[in-house]
């Protein structure tokens, strides 16, 4: 068994974690849960901040945490869509796995304090959004009311059921909002893409803070639907992806203009995303 | 001040080669670059201490091609970190050019600041010390001062030399310097000579303003004709001694391996492409476009400078003669109020 923890000096080596359980979400979705070897986390992340998973002997790859439980374990929630995921989605609990981080700026959790949250997510895109969700459940107090919109092609294909469906509702002054693409047996619920959900429900600007995350096709439109409605850029959060290799703002690949997003963002608003050049 | 006379110049390299890799710049077969001195082969090799650049810049010598970072073992589930690979090898560049310096300042830049130290390139730099060499004719497709960079003051050097003739003027600038120079001993003479005179450039590149132009250029039609010739073979980051993207990889056998990192280059498609299948760079001008914004105007916004010291060897190294000097400057005569 390894002692090698985080490797505070070297930023591009990983530290050793083992994942102690693994669930599956979506069909193509799922959850690996974390901790270094014999307890404790190799570092502590703040929502919306990413970590580097390895998978020693295939590659590396940037994944957003999907939440930090204490110092108990951290939550990767992985869709199965290439190489490098395909591999982790076949390995089982006890498997020992390289993380490095924590990346990125994460969400501006301060700034928003004592503002109504519109969370507005598409397919995976519900992992990042996630972390700043249980965030303010956390610090209810700190926080006004709280709407969730959430969609994925199907039913099976919806992250995270047990929350959307059991806790999340039964917070305090907290609405979920959830859709699938298509009508399917079985489904009672609304049937349509996000940005035409989001409008029907059409949430009032005043006193909000809109942060979005989906495939980008849905946040185009997503964005395009808020502006509609009345918020300003400086009300609307996304937080963005590109590809990624080594996180530190060194290896090139995920700049948007002069920003990297793997130390700049991955979090911008759209006020800071209209500065920048339109390659998002 | 301190010389070294020329006649003694195989003396003072074998002298230097002894405790440290020394790389010099060297034409071998087809190819020019900096290779080490210990390897120098009689009848093949050629010292090419009087050429402007050689082929390939001395880049490698700081961040090499490939290097490996960190090997691994891995029995089934359970997997260990054996070896982290900072380099501790004391590394002379001789000979280098004040592009060459200055584009190993930029990767100072890159490496060393803004949040994070890179440890494997801290390694490799804090055990190099750079011996460079003033430029007083500049070549045909040297613009070098147009880009900010003064040929005959190199910056980041830690011992400069000036042609004097006979003899190199022989200038210590730091303490890294001063300690190279020491064991050179008596091959240092003290003399007074004279540094040539600075000739003018044959290229004018007309950078000035141009950074700032790029802000608004982003959408400007003059990319799609900039662009329309380049192949994205890449082979101008290969060359470029200021290109430093990379990429991580890694090789496994049985229980064991490494990783590693390698040169990538801007102008693949494979560079952006993401898993999932979205690449946000997939066309050729949307790569050539990055290339030359990064250069010339985001490296600059991030670090007060542009990505580019004016060496020229991509003018050369170019298939299809696209050339640097000319987009500067039809960059800054574009007319800017068409948009496409």
């Amino acid at each position: 068994m390894s002692e090698h923890k985080c490797n505070c000096e070297n930023p591009l080596v990983p530290g050793i974690v083992e994942v102690i359980d693994i669930k599956d979400e979506t069909p193509d979705v799922k959850s690996f849960f974390v901790r270094s070897i014999g307890g404790g986390l190799p570092f502590d992340v703040m929502p919306g901040q990413l970590g580097m998973v390895s998978l020693l002997p295939v590659g590396e790859g940037m994944y957003s945490v999907s939440w930090q439980e204490e110092q108990e374990y951290l939550h990767f929630a992985i869709k199965r869509v290439g190489l490098m995921t395909n591999e982790l989605h076949r390995i089982e609990v006890g498997q020992q796995l390289g993380v490095r981080g924590p990346y990125g700026n994460g969400f501006p959790v301060e700034e928003c304090k004592g503002k109504d949250m519109l969370f507005i997510a598409g397919g995976i895109g519900l992992a990042p959004l996630r972390s700043f969700i249980k965030y303010c459940f956390k610090h209810r107090q700190d926080y006004g009311n709280i709407q969730i919109i959430y969609g994925s092609r199907s039913y099976a294909d919806l992250c995270f059921k047990d929350e959307l469906f059991e806790k999340w509702p039964q917070e305090k002054d907290t609405e979920v909002y959830i859709t699938i693409d298509n009508p399917e047996e079985g489904w009672n619920g609304h049937v349509g893409f996000v940005p035409a959900y989001l409008e029907e429900i059409n949430p009032a600007a005043e006193g909000k803070i809109a942060v979005v995350c989906g495939p980008p096709v849905m946040i185009k439109f997503v964005l395009q639907s808020l502006e509609k409605m009345g918020y300003t850029d400086e009300q609307v959060i996304s937080t963005l992806e590109m590809r990624m290799k080594c996180g530190i703002g060194k290896c090139g690949r995920c700049n948007v203009g002069s920003q990297y997003i793997c130390l700049d963002g991955p979090v911008f608003t759209l006020a800071q995303l209209k500065r920048l050049p339109p390659e998002w | 001040m301190q010389i070294l006379n020329k006649s003694k110049i195989e003396n003072a390299l074998n002298q230097l080669s002894q405790k440290s890799e020394l790389f010099v710049p060297m034409a071998r077969g087809d190819e020019s670059g900096f290779y080490p001195w210990n390897s120098y082969q009689v009848g093949s090799d050629r010292l090419m201490l009087d050429a402007l650049n050689v082929l390939l810049p001395p880049k490698s010598v700081v961040f090499p091609q490939t290097e490996r970072m960190y090997s691994f073992t891995g029995n089934g589930t359970t997997v260990e970190i054996k070896e982290t690979f900072e380099s501790s090898q004391p590394r002379i560049i001789f000979g280098l050019r004040a592009c060459d310096a200055a584009a190993i300042a930029c990767f100072d830049d890159v490496f060393l600041t803004m949040g994070f130290v890179d440890s494997f390139y801290q390694a490799r730099r804090d055990n190099t010390t750079i011996v460079a060499h003033a430029c007083y004719q500049p070549g045909t497709n040297c613009f070098c001062e147009a880009m900010g960079v003064d040929p005959s003051n190199p910056v980041n050097a830690d011992v400069i030399i000036r042609d004097a003739g006979d003899a190199y003027i022989w200038e210590s600038k730091t303490d890294k310097g001063e300690k190279l120079s020491a064991t050179l001993g008596s091959l240092l003479e003290n003399k007074e000579m004279a540094a040539p005179q600075l000739q003018p450039f044959k290229q004018q590149a007309n950078y000035e303003g141009v950074a700032e132009k790029l802000k608004d250029m982003f959408e400007a039609p003059i990319w799609e004709e900039l662009a329309s010739t380049c192949q994205t073979c890449g082979i101008c980051t290969y060359v470029c001694p200021s290109c430093y993207c990379f990429d991580i990889q890694v090789k496994s056998w049985g229980d064991e391996g490494y990783r590693f990192r390698c040169y990538d280059s801007c102008m693949y498609s494979e560079y952006t492409q993401m898993a999932g299948g979205h690449n946000p760079r997939s066309h050729e001008q949307e790569r050539f476009r990055n290339r030359f914004l990064h250069k010339l105007h985001f490296f600059s916004e991030r670090y007060g400078k542009p990505l580019c010291t004016g060496c020229g060897r991509c003018i050369v190294a170019c298939p299809v003669g696209i050339n640097i000097v000319q987009i500067i400057n039809d960059i800054k005569e574009a007319d800017t109020s068409v948009r496409a």
